[in-house]
């Protein structure tokens, strides 16, 4: 909950990957600051003692200084004491650094070399890439072989990764550093690099844009603004996209005889030294003492706070009767310092210690309040709680015995929001100003949409292609406002209605769904095509797959490849693959229709790689039955030359992205799937990379083949700050929904968001996330169940990839919470054959006996730091993590059907 | 899906040869050039854009070119002419929340706003439609005026370049909740006669009783004259806009802002049979003039109370009493008194209003216009009853909507009518209902009179078929309008389920119904397109 200032114009939060995301946790400076408690407060003197009731309350995140646990200490104190605890306090510190960049010429100015430097602890690497001379936009390229340092790792076709190396300075300050050498004669032009910090996941950019060294004199200004990637997986905001879907030109900006003719002509580099400052945000350990006194004769407890954090401490706090959970005020007499804060709690800003090593308050309460509860203000946008909930201190009276203090975080959210209720409130005042803001979106929109129409020359694209533009924008617009909108009428929730119309016919068969009742296995991971025989292997299995329950499976793509995985298809109709042969995927499609099972064939539209060059040598010309050439290359990606429309969605860069506008296009892929579909007998699709083109072309293709199930795989990245993933992931989902929309709802999508939230949840035991704020599943499947498909790991987030695994040993989590809930699950080639599968199978058992389907209703009824727990459809109750729940035995009597490693799943027993 | 192993040479090796993108590019910035200076020229002009841009009247036609049409009407202004039909002449507005507005004035889910009037925009729609609530803007105290909330609106409006049109509502609203001003309804707490009363005695309290227009009720003052000062006052606050942003307004004549009396509010009856529902004259002023109009007829006896025999609001009133089909008193000559005197003080009141409107906003360069409403349940049967209870004196023998395109007429007022989604099949027979042969009759009224109609929806079903409906209406025949208002934007508006029909409905109404002969021969890729563009829209 804390929030840390940063500056902004280092500090990149977003990540352009799908990398894992984590929370620096390794790097901790060494406490500056030890407690020492002896110096004990002169008043419990006066008070009688009573008998000891020490408190275990929080002992499961509790480290006690050792000061105050040493034995000699509690004994000789503890007689009056009912709670002492000593928390430890994570404090966001910001380090400040430099990043250097140095270029050298070598003597003979034949040879250069680029030093990046960063004097800041971390686990830095260098993303970098370079331009050629005569480059356009700022797509990177990788550099030649000559120049990665050792220790490179390519990133997908573009970029570079090199781990900095430490290397002393002379005054002893350790110095992370890359250095890249260089030839002056090659034909680069520039090299771009950011800053990644692997320990922190956060990414460093100079001023918002990539860094960028130029090897050449001449470098066209701003290239690297108006070429922005779009495939960065960050979601700029309706206004941001427009930019993406108007001609790059500013427009305002331009002059008809501006344009800068490329000088190729170099000059002698010259070298420069320049530094950047740079800050990080650290964790300092810290810690909070808290003891309680109980005074008899006074009736009054009295609580000791004593924290070793430097400067001023506030504790933002009020007490809490009979165990609930609202705040209230006591009455006088405060703490000096005191302040009371809107009526809704008391602040209190505690007393620097004689050392100045830290302050101390005291509170003495009257008798009769169950609880005092806090949070630590640190300054306007720095509070400390406890693991997201309220400190919650038991008190004692006379009769009450002291409570658990463990609160709901729901209700250290509500106290959160009344802080910064001032800040974040004032959506009604902006607005003008967003409206302006809009407003000069459509003014520029409607300047290029001018271009469009009345240049006359590129009329017939253009216009087809403006439509498109304004079709995706208006759609997203559209969008926004719906959420918004809904957002602010919670009676109404239009999944609800949709689900309901799909409901009353039971059986409806939807491409999106199946029958409802499907469960996927995801036949092949990552290795799947090393053995050459796969196809004969999954025959084998076929009937094992489907007594463990599937009725659906998703085999690799099919087709002739350029990499043996077959994600970069070359001839369609050429069926022969590293997985086998044509016949023999016709053979295994039959035996899986012998024992029941459905089969999802692969299919990789958005790119596909070419088989001759065109006339510049660029790759572009496909071979096989559908021999395209570069008209059906989509022209926003200048490696390939395309000569089609623009990309109608994001860019794939390892291969020509094909140009789904053009009507041929459409006509072959239509034909090919249905031939697929007759041929080999898929009853569906699983839809590779749809982020790279618009979902109508989807439901046409759709519509076309009429699949039994299909399912599009719309992966980009959670919305994460400071490191730390965000609560809410609705623009995500959103995303994900849009597209599901977009198909018309003809294609299920991968629940890419739940995979997520349940990543934080079980990493960080936060499980709570897995609540969104209207107490709903936080993933595509709270919004639209029946087209969410769950799963955990695919062969590229697991298997040898590991691009973003999920968190290890907690997989049975991870099924116990897809395998109840509503949603399609999906369950994963490497799985299904481990030690998992008995579990999985009882899962699945419980899930088909239960007659769960997608459309399942859930009530979630506990989602708390350490346990999460549902009730599906009445009939199924579940919880996952450590915390304890139990279903109550009202209405339906509860029988615990499966329990295994922090996990549980009872089924109602008639 | 990622890629491990990229080893083929095909792979992104590209370096490209940038001789055609500069020319591109050249060419490119050539283009905007032009764009900018005509576009600052015209943001110039201000109100004489037409002349920079003779195909289109506003920034908007551009839009809905660009979008919608294929054969790049722009660069082929003189072309317009030659289409089937000028499409262009419906203006289409979309009402904006009826909470834009809180009621504490402020602009409630801007984000939402801006988002969705911008989609709006790019759309192609023309308008907004503002309501105006009396209650939000002159609620703590009569005279005490705040527009701020309306105002940030309209300047919203304004700068994306949209017209819109503004309804003052001196009425309440049930969903979401908007009221009376609270001085008003403290005046009604200690006299109920300000209301519409039935003949139970309940009264209807979301509106003043057209019984006392020009009664001093309101501290001293009549409605009429405190009405007449909240459009002075809005007049003048809004002035800058008026003319440019603000291009329509209309006043609100009574219940949900339509000229009737509120002789439907009951909830409709759980086995979904509607009532003809109640005659509203039962306020002691109502009353007391209607004794003394039956005085003056020389018949006292038949102004002692409404028909002692008309239905109760549940009843179907065709089968007995006042409304029977035969032998009903409705044809009698009490009936003929009581109804004339009912529909007649309804008109008076219309009249009333539209003459404060139109003497505050004559001397504006802005359309007036009042709403009357479709009142289709039961106008099947001889008797009208549905319409009667209103206060249409509309029978199978007497045209009861002439007197309205009258008084119209006489003030220059346009009449907004709704239920342009509406269709006979849509109603079984026997619920006696035809809303459309009600909407010509309405219409052919007023095409006599020389009173424009501009078009409403009464529901936002969102089904294809209502809006094929409205389509119809506007496009078809004679009985073509310039305005249609879509009712309402709001979380349903801009929903998966409504938002597409709507953008379809949209692109319909714009791009007229061509024929492929309309195109160009030799542009055969265009046509192909065409037939591509319809595919996606139904996506869209």
């Amino acid at each position: 909950m804390s929030v840390v200032t940063t500056d902004p114009r280092f500090l990149l939060l977003l990540h352009h990957h799908h990398h894992n995301h984590r929370r620096a946790t390794s790097f901790k400076p060494v406490p500056k600051f030890q407690l020492i408690s002896e110096r004990r407060l002169p008043f419990h003197l006066n008070c009688r003692q009573i008998a000891s009731r020490r408190n275990n309350v929080g002992t499961r995140h509790s480290y006690p200084l050792n000061a105050l646990s040493s034995s000699g200490v509690e004994t000789s104190e503890s007689l009056d004491v009912t709670f002492r605890e000593t928390f430890r306090l994570q404090r966001p510190d910001k380090l400040e650094g430099k990043i250097t960049i140095r270029l050298d010429c070598g003597k003979n100015e034949e040879y250069g070399q680029l030093t990046v430097g960063c004097n800041l602890p971390g686990k830095w690497v260098l993303h970098w890439g370079v331009n050629y001379v005569g480059d356009v936009g700022s797509e990177w390229d990788q550099p030649p072989l000559d120049m990665r340092p050792p220790g490179s790792i390519p990133i997908k076709d573009y970029a570079i990764d090199t781990p900095f190396g430490r290397s002393p300075e002379p005054e002893g300050e350790v110095v992370y550093e890359v250095k890249i050498d260089f030839n002056t004669n090659s034909s680069i032009a520039a090299i771009n690099f950011v800053l990644k910090d692997e320990e922190s996941g956060n990414w460093y950019q100079h001023r918002g844009r990539d860094f960028k060294v130029p090897l050449i004199d001449y470098l066209q200004d701003d290239g690297n603004v108006v070429g922005t990637k779009k495939s960065l997986g960050i979601w700029p905001g309706a206004l941001g996209q427009i930019s993406n879907v108007i001609l790059k030109s500013d427009a305002a900006d331009y002059k008809a005889d501006d344009i800068i003719e490329p000088n190729l002509q170099k000059r002698p580099l010259q070298g420069f030294y320049e530094e950047h400052s740079v800050f990080k945000e650290v964790f300092t350990d810290n810690a909070m003492s808290i003891s309680v006194r109980h005074c008899l004769e006074r009736a009054k407890n009295i609580v000791y706070i004593e924290t070793d954090l430097p400067g001023d401490v506030v504790i933002h706090w009020g007490v809490c009767k009979d165990g609930g959970k609202s705040w209230e005020i006591p009455s006088e007499p405060y703490p000096p310092e005191t302040t009371t804060f809107k009526n809704k709690a008391l602040r209190t800003l505690l007393q620097q210690k004689d050392d100045g090593r830290g302050s101390w308050g005291q509170f003495t309460l009257d008798d009769g309040f169950s609880a005092l509860a806090f949070v630590l203000k640190l300054n306007e946008n720095t509070w400390l709680n406890c693991k997201g909930d309220d400190f919650c201190i038991p008190l004692t009276s006379s009769v009450v015995t002291a409570k658990d203090s463990g609160l709901t975080h729901s209700q250290d959210e509500e106290q959160l929001k009344d802080f910064v209720s001032a800040e974040k409130f004032d959506d009604t005042s902006d607005s003008n100003q967003t409206g302006a803001a809009y407003t000069d979106g459509i003014i520029s929109e409607i300047r290029n949409l001018v271009y469009d129409i009345s240049s006359e020359k590129s009329r017939k694209t253009k216009s087809r292609e403006a439509q498109e533009s304004i079709l995706h924008e208006i759609e997203k617009l559209a969008a926004e406002a719906y959420s918004i909108f809904r957002s602010s009428m919670p009676t109404f929730t239009n999944t609800n209605l949709s689900e309901d119309e799909d409901l009353q016919p039971p059986v409806k068969i939807s491409s999106g769904t199946g029958s409802g009742f499907e469960i996927l296995c995801q036949g092949f991971n990552w290795e799947s095509h090393k053995s050459g025989n796969w196809y004969m292997e999954l025959h084998e299995k076929a009937s094992e797959l489907s007594s463990l329950g599937f009725t659906v499976i998703w085999l690799p793509p099919p087709t002739d490849s350029v990499s043996p995985e077959g994600y970069m298809p070359r001839d369609l109709y050429n069926l022969n693959s590293r997985y086998g042969n044509h016949d023999q995927l016709k053979n295994l499609v039959k035996r899986l229709h012998e024992v029941g099972i459905r089969v999802l064939g692969d299919v990789v539209l958005n790119h596909r790689c070419a088989q001759y060059q065109n006339q510049n040598g660029v790759w572009n010309i496909f071979g096989g039955r559908l021999n395209w050439d570069d008209r059906a290359v989509v022209a926003d990606d200048p490696h390939f030359q395309g000569r089609g429309n623009k990309s109608s969605g994001d860019n794939f860069h390892a291969a020509p992205n094909i140009d789904h506008s053009q009507e041929f296009v459409r006509k072959d892929i239509k034909e090919w799937i249905c031939w697929l579909r007759e041929e080999i007998g898929y009853d569906g699709w699983r839809l590779d990379f749809v982020r790279g083109f618009w979902g109508g072309y989807v439901k046409d293709y759709l519509e076309a083949s009429e699949p039994y199930f299909a399912v599009g795989e719309f992966w980009d990245s959670l919305s994460y700050t400071y490191g730390e993933m965000d609560h809410n992931q609705d623009a995500h989902r959103q995303r994900i929904v849009d597209w599901i929309n977009a198909t018309n709802g003809t294609a299920g999508a991968f629940d890419v968001t739940t995979k997520g939230v349940l990543h934080s949840a079980l990493e960080r035991c936060e499980y709570w996330r897995l609540s969104d704020e209207k107490g709903k599943p936080p993933g595509v499947v709270g919004w639209w169940p029946s087209r969410a498909v769950t799963f955990i790991e695919n062969h590229d987030t697991g298997s040898t990839q590991g691009h973003w695994r999920f968190p290890g040993g907690k997989e049975m989590q991870g099924y116990a919470y897809i395998l109840t809930h509503p949603g399609t699950p999906s369950v994963f080639y490497d799985h299904i054959f481990s030690e998992y599968q008995s579990q999985i199978f009882a899962l699945i058992s419980i899930r088909k006996r239960q007659k769960i389907h997608c459309r399942s209703p859930v009530k979630i009824v506990k989602a708390e730091r350490d346990v999460y727990a549902a009730i599906v459809d009445e009939k199924l109750a579940m919880k996952i993590g450590p915390g304890h729940f139990e279903p109550s035995n009202g209405a339906q009597n509860w029988s615990l059907a499966i329990e295994g490693r922090d996990y549980k799943v009872w089924e109602v027993s008639s | 899906m990622e890629v491990s192993v990229i080893g083929s040479s095909q792979v992104n090796l590209g370096r490209v040869n940038d001789t055609g993108l500069c020319s591109f590019s050249r060419n490119l910035n050539t283009n905007i050039s032009i764009v900018k200076s005509s576009y600052s020229k015209r943001c110039n002009l201000g109100q004489t854009q037409n002349l920079v841009w003779p195909s289109s009247r506003s920034t908007v036609g551009f839009s809905l070119r660009a979008s919608a049409s294929v054969n790049s009407q722009a660069v082929v202004s003189e072309k317009a002419s030659t289409l089937t039909k000028p499409i262009d002449d419906v203006k289409l507005y979309v009402g904006l929340p009826v909470d834009t507005v809180s009621n504490s004035n402020t602009i409630n889910h801007g984000r939402a706003m801006a988002a969705g009037l911008k989609a709006l925009k790019l759309l192609g729609v023309d308008g907004v439609e503002l309501p105006v609530w009396w209650g939000i803007a002159e609620k703590e105290a009569m005279g005490k005026y705040d527009w701020t909330g309306y105002l940030a609106v309209v300047e919203m409006v304004e700068k994306l370049g949209l017209k819109l049109h503004i309804s003052l509502c001196f009425h309440a609203s049930a969903e979401p909740k908007i009221s009376l001003p609270q001085w008003v309804s403290q005046i009604g707490e200690s006299e109920p006669s300000i209301y519409f009363t039935d003949r139970s005695g309940q009264q209807y309290k979301d509106c003043l009783s057209l019984g006392v227009d020009d009664r001093p009720v309101l501290d001293g003052k009549t409605p009429l004259e405190v009405y007449n000062e909240f459009c002075e006052s809005f007049k003048s606050s809004f002035s800058p806009f008026m003319g440019s942003t603000i291009t329509g307004l209309s006043i609100g004549l009574g219940p949900d802002g339509e000229l009737r009396y509120p002789s439907h509010h009951h909830p409709v009856q759980s086995n979904g049979q509607c009532g003809a529902g109640g005659f509203q004259c039962y306020d002691k002023n109502m009353l007391g003039d209607l004794k003394h109009h039956a005085e003056t007829q020389g018949n006292p006896l038949w102004g002692l109370g409404g028909p002692h025999d008309a239905p109760s609001h549940e009843q179907s009133p065709i089968s007995g009493g006042f409304f029977a089909e035969n032998g009903g008193a409705w044809e009698t000559p009490y009936g003929n008194f009581f109804l004339s005197w009912y529909s007649s003080q309804l008109i008076c009141h219309g009249d009333r209003v539209l003459s404060v409107a139109v003497s505050t906003f004559k001397d504006v360069p802005i359309t007036l216009s009042a709403k009357i409403p479709l009142m289709h349940s039961w106008s099947e049967a001889r008797s009208h009853p549905s319409e009667q209870t209103a206060g249409f004196y509309n029978t199978a023998h007497r045209d009861g909507y002439e007197a309205i395109a009258e008084t119209f007429s006489k003030h220059s007022c346009k009449i907004i009518l709704p239920g342009m989604d509406l269709s006979d099949e849509s109603f079984p027979t026997e619920s006696h209902s035809s809303p459309e042969s009600l909407l010509a009759q309405i219409t052919s009224s007023c095409r006599k009179h020389g009173v424009e109609v501009l078009g409403q929806n009464s529901s936002v079903s969102g089904s294809s078929k209502g809006f094929e409906q409205i389509k119809k209406k506007l496009l078809g025949g004679n009985a073509a309008m310039e305005v249609f208002t879509y009712q309402r934007m709001g979380a349903y508006f801009f929903s998966p389920e409504h938002f597409p029909c709507f953008t379809q409905f949209v692109r319909g109404l714009n791009q007229p119904i061509q024929s492929s002969d309309d195109l160009p021969v030799e542009d055969e890729e265009t046509a192909k397109f065409l037939s591509g563009t319809k595919l996606q829209l139904q996506a869209a």
